[in-house]
């Protein structure tokens, strides 16, 4: 039996739809996969699922993330940065000790919020009807090696 | 001066030599994705503007280890990844929170029974996305949105490409089966 016979694996499709196979083993597997009626929906199902990918919307931050890097980088480097240093700081008018402590209680009270913000929880949709991803039962993926084997192309 | 689509080097070499505007410029480059990525993680678009800010901040203070082989988006995503999956132990947050902006449509779609049937897709893409494992989920972001190839999500995620081929087909079978089990 060649190569080119035998039935693909689960990874190899995969590998296929995402075009990581090199000749020979990508034309060997596309022209497998026409043939044989086990691989055949499981490509079908991969590629399905990367269109669903498509269709997501793109989302973004609505925030200048960069200024709100540099300035917490401005607070944590501190003198670092010498021309940069935050005025409002008025680091002359508390001791350094007092200073380390007010950084640390707003690290403390930046994390605590961080945290706080971890538990909401969202009501998920009904259950919705989709027809997708059906043709091949679950952990069925190229079951049958031998009757696809012996499919013969 | 590179234009603002050009490549990272140049930005990365003057932030690691302490250039903070030459950072901010890597970050106003990368941010959205950033985002996006942190944001499929985890579901919340809070926890997701916070950590998008530790990464950077992180990758701030990682710079001096940066080699120029290293490509600076791979780069940066590795240590967005490892902020997440901190974050996900952290709060055990393994509940995807179905994301606040997902329901808006493009005003140019002109077909409202489409659009229904794409906003359906959408939901049921996330809710069932968010049943993943952690490592499936990651995997197949990277793949399916952030387009990466096999190579760099093995440098991502510090797996070989060998690796990166068997982990993306069991993700596609697993969120296939989630698919399946969630049909009445
Ligand atoms: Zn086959």
């Amino acid at each position: 039996m060649s190569p080119e016979e035998k039935c693909p694996r689960s990874e190899a499709l995969s590998a296929l739809v995402d075009n990581e196979l090199l000749e020979p083993d990508r034309g060997a597997l596309a022209t497998h996969v026409t043939g044989c009626p086990i691989c055949a929906p499981v490509l079908a199902e991969f590629k399905q699922l990367r269109d669903s990918f498509v269709a997501l919307p793109e989302v973004a931050a609505g925030v200048d993330i960069a200024s709100l890097v540099d300035r917490r980088i401005a607070a944590i480097a501190g003198i670092a940065k010498p021309q940069s240093r935050p005025q409002r700081w008025r680091w002359w008018q508390v001791g350094p000790a007092a200073l380390g402590g007010a950084l640390s209680l707003s690290l403390g009270v930046y994390l605590g919020s961080a945290l706080m913000l971890g538990s909401q929880v969202t009501a998920q949709p009904a259950a919705l009807q989709m027809a997708a991803f059906t043709a091949i039962p679950p952990g069925a993926l190229c079951p049958v090696l031998q009757a696809c084997n012996s499919m013969g192309h | 001066m590179l234009g603002s689509d050009g490549p990272d080097d140049d930005w990365v070499r003057r932030a690691q030599a302490g250039d903070r505007e030459a950072f901010s410029e890597l970050v106003r480059r990368h941010q959205d994705r950033v985002f996006r990525y942190l944001l499929r993680m985890l579901g919340s678009h809070e926890d997701a503007l916070e950590l998008t800010q530790d990464a950077f901040i992180k990758a701030w203070q990682a710079l001096p280890q940066w080699q120029p082989e290293a490509q600076f988006r791979t780069w940066l995503f590795r240590i967005a990844n490892n902020t997440a999956l901190d974050a996900l132990r952290r709060r055990k947050l393994v509940e995807f929170v179905p994301l606040e902006n997902s329901f808006d449509t493009p005003s140019s779609e002109p077909d409202p029974e489409r659009q229904a049937q794409a906003t359906q897709e959408v939901r049921q893409l996330e809710a069932n996305m968010k049943k993943l494992a952690p490592e499936h989920r990651q995997i197949l972001l990277l793949r399916e949105v952030e387009e990466m190839t096999y190579e760099e999500i093995g440098r991502v995620l510090s797996l070989s490409e060998g690796t990166v081929k068997s982990r993306l087909a069991r993700a596609r079978a697993a969120l296939i089966e989630i698919y399946a089990r969630s049909r009445p």
